[in-house]
């Protein structure tokens, strides 16, 4: 089903979640092969976003394994897999809204302790992100929607992480930072940083990723290479929560 | 004039106080969404900590003050690992109950070792007035000043350019997203609750000076001036909380400079009460909308409640109606006859607080306003006892409603809020309207219990007119539960959004709790006033709202039968056991905790 690369940097296998007496994962099966985009397609409700707090450590599995790097990140703290090397970009960008924009890109940074290499990774988000330099002292929730989200992008790469998540990155984004999005999230993974996304809109998704899965109702239906899925009439089906999928 | 200048100089150095307990309360807050009610016994624990500094180890001031910040941060360190920490995956509620308990306990421990008589403790500063314009300052008003402004110095470089400060920040605004920074949110919890004890204690220590005396009364106070003071500044907004304080400082000033010591607390409630039904994000926030409180009921223990079959019920109701037809004690009647007046007011708040979801912290207030009215229009009108105390009781639900209205469209933690302080403001008005309530004199006289002419003297019939009432209250309520408009009242408690959107007035169904809930209080305190023949306007404190409110959690929210049950318990087993006096309220404070921690429905579930 899915590729067979050495050793994938993120696995998760066979993970059960429940909300109270609801199951949302139904034996889930993912991996993330390094230095690769992966992409979680799905409509509502269908554990998308679970599956991103599974791996940050912010809802735990019933049962399954999360391997990250070779070592699971099962039962550790969501402090604790952040230091392991995974940052995100959460749904909605969640910035610390009265902070300033320069303040919320250190806080990207506060798992780390070298100040001078900190100070050299801001003046890169700034190159990477030119339009920030004018509002680095800006509150950040004077921002609009796409500069938010360079401020997220740049806040989660200011840990030096292996992998980002990102939850809906292109959520409420206007066309034009659409595609700025997506092509900084390709820049970002050329320095082989792997992205785990999570997404509605496959198409978009599918353009940049490598690999990709269709979760329904917490189960996987679909998953393979992006661009034989791109082609498989059965996506649109399976991702916009038709009947089971043939 | 140059008396005006000393009342903003004496507003300024008590809105100093005020801030270093209401900046703790704001850091709190911010991180954790919680209004910790113990940060009062804090400041009741450094102004101790202080007195035996000065007093027994004759420790230089300086040194004092050290001492006194690190006793108490660790006072704080322990409350957040072992009070606050194992209840951070339940109910919403669990937190705020928890902080009542402590303080229960800390203050009571407080009291066992020191005695409850006041101490002095002096302040080692020369008693030399400086002449400063128009009007003189002192010493320690200087160190007062001083301490606050270093302490706001220090904590905003703190929050400023410490990589904690920093977490601290990032944890109050969004606390989610700083756990995905890497931000470990119990050390930033711990950070914050050691910041605010130390600030908390020293600020005690500093009143004590301040006054020359300290006693464990301080506490309550303590916390309730800087509750004031933060929500004034908007709850977690950290220079809201110091503006707020400085300006409750002056407006108490001021309010006492006009009409007397008296008045002073009337003034921080009435500014507190304003500003809620106002402002409820505090003076400072753009916004005028309710705060961002709990949306949907996990405020509450969500459970069954325990079924008990009827006939045991009836069982259990026909031996504690026959119960006087046997030789039993006249102790055992007498503290039955406390559990069934204490039960009334349980019936009350359960359906208040566990009905209908308004978590009231006030209400002993309905058993003053029951008690008074009652009293004087027996005394006054020559009314029959029986009539006046239904008299005390509808007042007690016109005016109790009245007074709650403003606040209905609050929620969570800020109903609490609004209710504690409306109890003091009755409590207040109570001492100043002489003309009516002979003010601090209490009234004295009030006739026995009668009822068609017929005085009710022996324990026997007082026992039979006080159980009586209040099966008649249990039933009545149990009725309202099971119709259509209870089935409301927990639709608006579970969900407030979704209640409305079906078409209920929240305003309409809540007023209907209160009414029916401030008749039954108003019941208990118009009986209560009877049997004691003198009341005054500390008959019926919060320490009563706060034991009424473990009553009615030990029954289980909501649970009718539930409010009985926990007022025999927490009557009469500390009676049973013979446990002193002094220590009863540390037992309630335990038994809150404990029941918090392990089962916070209750004995007999929620409803």
């Amino acid at each position: 089903m899915t590729t067979n690369a050495p050793e994938p940097l993120l696995a998760l296998s066979n993970v059960n979640t429940f909300y109270g007496q609801a199951q949302v994962h139904f034996d889930l099966s993912i991996t993330v092969a390094r230095g690769h985009i992966v992409c979680l397609l799905g409509g509502n409700a269908s554990g998308k976003s679970t599956t991103m707090k599974i791996i940050l450590g912010l809802v735990k599995p019933r049962s399954g394994e999360v391997m990250f790097d070779g070592a699971s990140l099962i039962g550790l703290t969501t402090p604790q897999i952040v230091r392991r090397g995974i940052s995100s970009v959460p749904e909605a960008r969640r910035l610390f809204a009265d902070m300033s924009v320069r303040e919320n890109i250190l806080m990207g940074a506060f798992v780390r302790n070298d100040r001078d290499a900190v100070a050299q990774d801001l003046d890169k988000m700034l190159t990477l992100f030119p339009k920030l330099g004018q509002r680095l002292s800006q509150r950040a929730g004077s921002l609009s929607g796409g500069e938010q989200q360079m401020v997220a992008m740049a806040r989660a790469l200011m840990s030096r992480p292996r992998m980002i998540v990102m939850d809906e990155p292109t959520m409420g984004l206007s066309p034009l930072y659409v595609d700025r999005v997506l092509e900084l999230i390709r820049t970002i993974n050329q320095e082989d940083v792997s992205v785990f996304m999570v997404e509605q809109n496959a198409s978009l998704a599918l353009e940049i990723a490598h690999e990709a899965y269709v979760l329904q109702t917490g189960k996987i239906v679909l998953s393979g290479p992006a661009r034989t899925l791109k082609d498989d009439p059965r996506v649109r089906d399976a991702y916009l929560g038709g009947s089971e999928a043939a | 004039m140059s008396s005006w200048l000393d009342y903003t100089i004496n507003g300024l150095i008590v809105g100093n106080v005020y801030a270093l307990v209401a900046v703790g309360l704001a850091l709190i807050f911010g991180v954790s969404r919680l209004i910790n009610f113990a940060q009062g016994s804090i400041y009741l624990v450094g102004a101790y900590i202080g007195w035996v500094a000065v007093v027994q180890l004759h420790t230089p001031l300086p040194l004092t003050i050290i001492v006194v910040a690190v006793a108490a941060a660790l006072v704080g360190l322990i409350i957040e690992r072992f009070g606050l920490r194992p209840l951070q995956n339940s109910v919403r509620i669990a937190p705020l109950l928890a902080t009542i308990g402590i303080s229960f306990v800390l203050d009571q421990l407080v009291m066992l070792t020191f005695s409850p008589n006041p101490r002095a403790l002096p302040s080692q500063l020369p008693d030399v007035r400086f002449q400063v314009g128009g009007g003189t300052i002192g010493p320690l008003d200087l160190l007062i000043a001083g301490v606050g402004l270093t302490s706001a110095l220090l904590l905003f470089v703190f929050l400023r350019y410490s990589k904690l400060g920093w977490a601290v920040r990032a944890a109050s605004q969004d606390r989610d997203a700083a756990m995905q920074m890497g931000v470990d949110v119990n050390r930033v919890n711990q950070a914050v609750f050691g910041i605010a004890a130390a600030l908390g204690g020293v600020s005690g220590m500093l009143v004590g000076m301040y006054y020359n005396q300290i006693d464990t009364a301080m506490s309550l106070q303590a916390t309730l001036k800087g509750v004031v003071a933060e929500v004034v500044g908007g709850a977690g907004n950290v220079p809201g909380a110091v503006i707020g304080s400085l300006l409750l400082g002056l407006v108490e000033s001021y309010g006492v400079a006009v009409f007397g010591t008296s008045y002073r607390n009337l003034f921080a409630f009435l500014l507190l009460v304003v500003v809620l039904v106002l402002r409820p994000n505090g003076l400072f926030a753009s916004a005028r909308q309710a705060p961002p409180e709990p949306l949907t009921g996990t405020f509450i223990a969500p459970s069954r409640p325990v079924p008990i079959p009827r006939w045991a019920l009836l069982a259990a109701a026909a031996i504690f109606a026959i119960l006087p037809l046997f030789p039993v004690s006249f102790y055992v009647l007498q503290t039955l006859i406390n559990a069934w007046l204490l039960g009334m007011l349980a019936l009350s708040l359960t359906l208040v607080a566990g009905t209908i979801g308004q978590v009231s912290l006030g209400h002993a207030a309905l058993l003053a306003i029951g008690a008074y009215t009652s009293a004087l229009l027996s005394l006054t009108f020559s009314a029959p006892v029986g009539l006046a105390i239904i008299g005390g009781g509808l007042m007690s639900a016109a005016l109790g409603t009245a007074l709650i209205s403003p606040s209905f469209r609050l929620r969570g933690h800020y109903v609490s809020i609004a209710t504690l302080a409306i109890g003091e403001i009755v409590s207040l008005v109570i001492l100043n309207w002489e003309s009516v309530t002979r003010g601090p004199i209490g009234i004295s006289g009030i006739p026995p219990l009668s009822l068609f002419g017929y005085e009710l003297i022996s324990p026997t019939s007082i026992y039979w007119f006080s159980f009586v009432v209040m099966v008649t209250l249990a039933l009545l309520q149990g009725r309202l539960l099971s119709s259509h408009l209870g089935r409301s009242f927990r639709a608006i408690r579970d969900d407030d959004i979704a209640a409305r959107a079906y078409g209920l007035s929240l305003n309409r169904y809540k007023s209907l709790a209160f009414i029916f809930g401030g008749f039954a209080a108003g019941i208990s305190g118009g009986i209560a006033a009877h049997l004691y023949s003198y009341i005054n306007h500390e008959t019926f404190n919060t320490q009563q709202s706060i034991l009424a409110l473990t009553v009615v959690i030990l029954g289980g929210l909501g649970n009718v039968v539930g409010a009985i049950v926990g007022a025999v318990a927490l009557v009469g087993l500390p009676e049973m056991f013979r446990i002193a006096a002094e220590y009863r309220i540390l037992i309630y404070g335990i038994v809150l905790l404990l029941l918090v921690r392990f089962r916070p429905q209750g004995l007999l579930g929620t409803m």
